[in-house]
């Protein structure tokens, strides 16, 4: 045992030096967020709630990111069920245009996602005459999302064998069941990951959703809009802050109530495929 | 079930060396890859037909008014700077993926061997960064490397330099520091998903038949985890390829990509047939990559096929 | 049954396609009645719903209510406010620069505006009103502008510039933060070159091009969002930034930096924004309620105050801070206009011209 901790040592040393290599530019927006200046540069000019203060007023910045989180969950739910169905199918079976899918839903990828927006108001505003709302950026924020998802549920699968799902349906489960109770659980490692990109992805989207914004906007395109006054500028690092320290939060409570769990039920879903 | 299931499955079932299909019957492939075709096909590739068809037009919304031209394809041509911008910006990603994956490797491994219950948490840590804006932590990454920035003010104090200056600011290696940062997280989520899926008995043979770690992870975990490596370098280059935002706030005049042109081509200049031109030609570029996956995505059903 | 349940399968993307499209389309029920809200293409910042003082008896008047009147849909750049009218976006009032705004007119996106409707017009000084004029119309109220100009950092330079022409002296090597925009980087170019920048010949064209890339050498970077024009002089990366607002040498003097702001020899590059009223306007009456409470002095003065940015409407200046008045050196109105140089229409030519020009200025090595 303790061979093995040495061992992993230079490993977790590692990872704590990229994690402080991620968290070192988070933590300067953290204290530039309660410097009592605009201007974003060293030295610091002193402690101010000030901009937490203006932040709980500005309505409208609330409303993006509320927006922005209603989106960026329901795209990432929709985008990492269909992204885990399709590479399911991909992995699974052979079917007519499967290359074509698999190509197809790379370009997503490598589309500047402005191009996209671009099509996509041409489309359905200028050729369709829809409105432009929330439903249309999230419908998009679907389709960026996929072929991320697709990449990260097929490369779970990939190297999985089916043995399980035939010995499931040797047993006599339904293909549904199978599919519910065997192939998803081995797989929720992925989908969890797959979720997380996709939620990423769309809360961060800015280039297409700026053309395809209507009367409800979502939080990046209100923050670069914002840029034209730097003076405001720090607020958005005060709501950046929070988010983070709220996001952070819940993650460890729900790990923490989650590790409780899991002591007493050792056979999480997350450990079947050992 | 029924006896269509039955007629549907047993094939398989009976006959599960040689054909590689799954035990789950094919009458529920339509319901598994229709959302997806509907969504490529609908938000995806009519309006990149539109686009497609606008690199032959000179102005973007008329479309009741028709006129067929070459003239966008001449300019891009007739422009070498547009295929040096193209050229550099895929050894910018290029360069970039590469590094992405080599520092998200060991993250991964730790992940997914050692993190052991911390799993869940690790993963998350490696996300939460990320959900503050791209924007502000590319401005982050600004303020370290400038003048009055950490860097500067720690080599400042080693005597290393003499006068305070912007660090690799406005260098494409600023570009590729911050772009590594950004994507790093991401990059090691699909290698850690590939890697948890080796099974430890594979590693305990290996180590128990008297091979040497270094070699049980060159000859095992690492052929393993291609998929997820392969996964993880497109996931990185792809998006590079066209990125914009870091070029233009870190990148200075030689971090310029090709993403900032189209960016401006479809923001101030307003002339969205020729964005859409040189995004076009961006695609053809990483065609070869995606037929990368395709490639990939044979070999690894063949090696699915070979676990039976 | 089987054969059932798989058509079922296949049923359930099409009603999820079709949700989503009933979602898209679920504001758009026609709704012929002229008490729908005003629909506002804007700037964020400017929102009357966030900050009612900038159209003061507007808000007042509706108070509570004014989410029911006003609509709001924000872009961050001129180009995605044209582009989304283009597309067929209705808007009722629409907020643009002056660059676009012939390309507006010229593409009927507006109407004209009857000026006698205008409560508050006869403070609005010729000369500004003249800049929204398009063939012998009304077309845009001015409302809100602004300099760009040079911001130096006093501390660092050996000499304080007092042309465009000296962003290219060589002791500024590597120094010079220019803005990343073709129609000022033209405008510069040409300024310096003593071209008139809206009418150059082809030679001329060329020629800023040659002066723009032979920047090369003192650039830092080009910047593009103006907390840059904040955070770099202030940090001491740039020495000289091109294209600044006065609001930065503004601020940058209140925290104490060393800074000043260039009247170039060849006149500070002036910016104008205004409303105008959508062709498809439902509400006129409305929109010409907005314009009045916009161009109200207490609500003008308010919106300079708070951004350190101009005015059209002259008779807020006495209510402005002198510190603002200072700043936009509107104290004198001769030299004001004389020595300002004002964006003019792009036609839809230059800005291709332009962008053509910038673009190749970037990509040069």
């Amino acid at each position: 045992m303790t061979n093995n901790r040495l061992r992993n040592l230079p490993g977790y040393v590692y990872l704590a030096l990229v994690l402080i290599f991620l968290y070192l530019p988070i933590a300067l927006l953290f204290v530039l967020s309660f410097n009592d200046s605009a201007v974003m540069a060293f030295p610091l000019r002193g402690f101010t709630w000030h901009w937490y203060q203006e932040l709980l007023g500005a309505g409208e910045l609330w409303q993006a990111t509320r927006n922005s989180f209603i989106v960026a969950f329901v795209s990432a739910f929709f985008a990492t069920l269909l992204g885990a169905m399709a590479a399911f199918a991909i992995v699974r079976y052979r079917f007519r245009w499967r290359d074509s899918l698999l190509a197809l839903s790379s370009i997503p990828l490598v589309m500047p996602s402005i191009v996209l927006g671009a099509g996509l108001l041409i489309l359905f505003r200028s050729l369709m005459g829809f409105e432009l709302s929330l439903g249309l950026i999230t419908a998009s924020h679907i389709l960026i999302s996929i072929p991320a998802c697709m990449l990260i549920v097929m490369a779970r699968l990939a190297g999985f064998s089916k043995n399980l799902e035939e010995a499931a349906m040797d047993l006599g489960a339904t293909p549904w069941q199978t599919l519910l109770r065997v192939t998803l659980p081995i797989s929720l490692p992925a989908l969890l990951a797959a979720f997380l990109v996709a939620f990423t992805t769309s809360f961060d989207e800015y280039a297409m959703t700026t053309l395809i914004t209507g009367t409800e906007t979502t939080l990046p395109v209100y923050l670069y809009s914002m840029l034209r006054f730097p003076r405001k500028l720090p607020i958005v690092l005060a709501l950046g802050s929070i988010i983070i320290v709220g996001t952070s939060v819940i993650i460890i409570l729900a790990e923490w109530l989650r590790s409780a769990d899991t002591t007493a039920n050792k056979n999480s879903a997350v450990e079947v495929d050992r | 079930m029924s006896d269509y299931v039955n007629q549907v499955t047993h094939p398989v079932t009976n006959s599960r060396t040689t054909n590689k299909e799954s035990a789950i019957p094919r009458s529920l492939l339509g319901s598994l890859i229709g959302p997806t075709w509907i969504w490529l096909v609908l938000f995806m590739l009519l309006p990149m037909l539109l686009m497609f068809l606008m690199t032959f037009r000179t102005e973007a919304f008329n479309w009741r008014e028709w006129e067929f031209t070459f003239e966008n394809y001449r300019k891009f041509i007739e422009t070498p700077s547009y295929h040096r911008l193209l050229l550099r910006s895929v050894w910018m990603a290029f360069v970039v993926a590469a590094l992405s994956v080599v520092a998200a490797y060991p993250v991964a491994y730790v992940v997914a061997f050692q993190a052991g219950r911390w799993r869940n948490l690790m993963i998350m840590l490696l996300i939460v960064p990320a959900m503050s804006s791209f924007l502000l932590r590319v401005l982050a990454w600004r303020i370290i490397l400038g003048s009055s920035g950490l860097l500067s003010t720690v080599l400042l104090g080693l005597g290393i330099i003499d006068e305070a200056a912007p660090i690799l600011l406005y260098t494409p290696t600023a570009v590729i520091i911050t772009l590594v940062y950004v994507w790093l997280p991401f990059a090691a989520l699909p290698i850690a998903v590939a890697l948890n899926q080796i099974e430890p008995n594979l590693l305990e043979a290996a180590s128990d038949l008297g091979a040497k770690p270094y070699a049980t992870f060159l000859r095992i975990t690492l052929p393993l985890s291609m998929p997820g490596v392969i996964a993880a370098f497109l996931f990185v280059f792809i998006p590079t390829l066209g990125e914009y935002v870091t070029p233009a706030l870190v990148g200075g005049p030689e971090g310029v990509m090709i993403g900032n042109i189209i960016w401006d081509q479809f923001s101030r200049a307003l002339n969205w047939p020729m964005g859409a031109l040189l995004s076009m030609a961006m695609l053809l570029i990483v065609l070869i990559p995606a037929g990368f996956i395709s490639l990939y995505s044979k070999i690894s059903r063949e090696r699915a096929g070979n676990y039976d | 049954m089987n054969i059932f349940y798989r058509k079922l399968f296949l049923l359930i993307p099409f009603t999820l396609v079709a949700l989503f499209l009933t979602a898209c389309n679920a504001a758009s029920a026609p709704d012929a009645e002229s008490n729908e809200p005003l629909l506002i293409l804007e700037w964020t910042g400017y929102e009357a719903t966030e900050y009612p003082e900038y159209f003061l008896p507007f808000t007042e008047k509706y108070g509570e209510t004014i989410n029911d009147v006003l609509e709001y849909s924000f872009f961050g750049d001129d180009s995605e406010a044209l582009a989304r009218m283009q597309a067929g976006v209705e808007a009722d009032l629409v907020h643009p620069c002056r660059s676009w705004w012939g390309l507006y007119v010229d593409q009927g996106l507006v109407q004209p505006i009857d000026t006698s409707r205008l409560t508050n017009w006869d403070g609005v000084p010729d000369e500004l009103k003249e800049l929204g004029q398009f063939n012998g119309e009304q077309y845009f109220i001015p409302w809100d502008w602004g300099y760009e100009s040079i911001l130096v950092r006093n501390d660092l330079v050996q000499d304080v510039p007092d042309s465009w022409s000296d962003l290219w002296d060589p002791q500024y090597e590597g120094r010079v933060s220019m803005i990343d925009a073709s129609d000022v980087a033209f405008i510069i170019g040409s300024l310096s070159l003593g071209f008139d920048p809206w009418n150059t010949t082809p030679e001329q064209n060329e020629a800023v091009k040659q002066q723009l890339i032979a920047l090369r050498p003192n650039l830092l970077n080009y910047w593009v969002d103006y907390t840059e024009t904040y955070d770099l002089p202030a940090s001491g990366d740039a020495w000289v930034v091109a294209g600044a607002w006065q609001d930065a040498y503004g601020y940058l003097t209140d925290e104490g930096y060393d800074v000043s702001y260039i009247d170039p020899v060849e006149g500070r590059i002036g910016w104008m924004c205004g409303y105008a009223i959508g062709s498809k306007a439902k509400n006129i009456d409305r929109t010409y309620e907005f314009l009045n409470a916009a161009l109200d002095p207490q609500s003008q003065a308010n919106m300079a105050n708070d951004f350190w940015y101009g005015v059209s409407n002259f008779d807020a200046i006495p209510m402005i801070d002198e510190k603002v008045i200072e700043l936009l050196n509107v104290s004198d109105f001769d030299s004001f206009f004389n020595e300002t140089v004002f964006y003019q229409p792009l036609t839809e030519e230059q800005r291709q011209q332009f962008s053509a020009i910038w673009n190749e200025v970037k990509a040069s090595q």
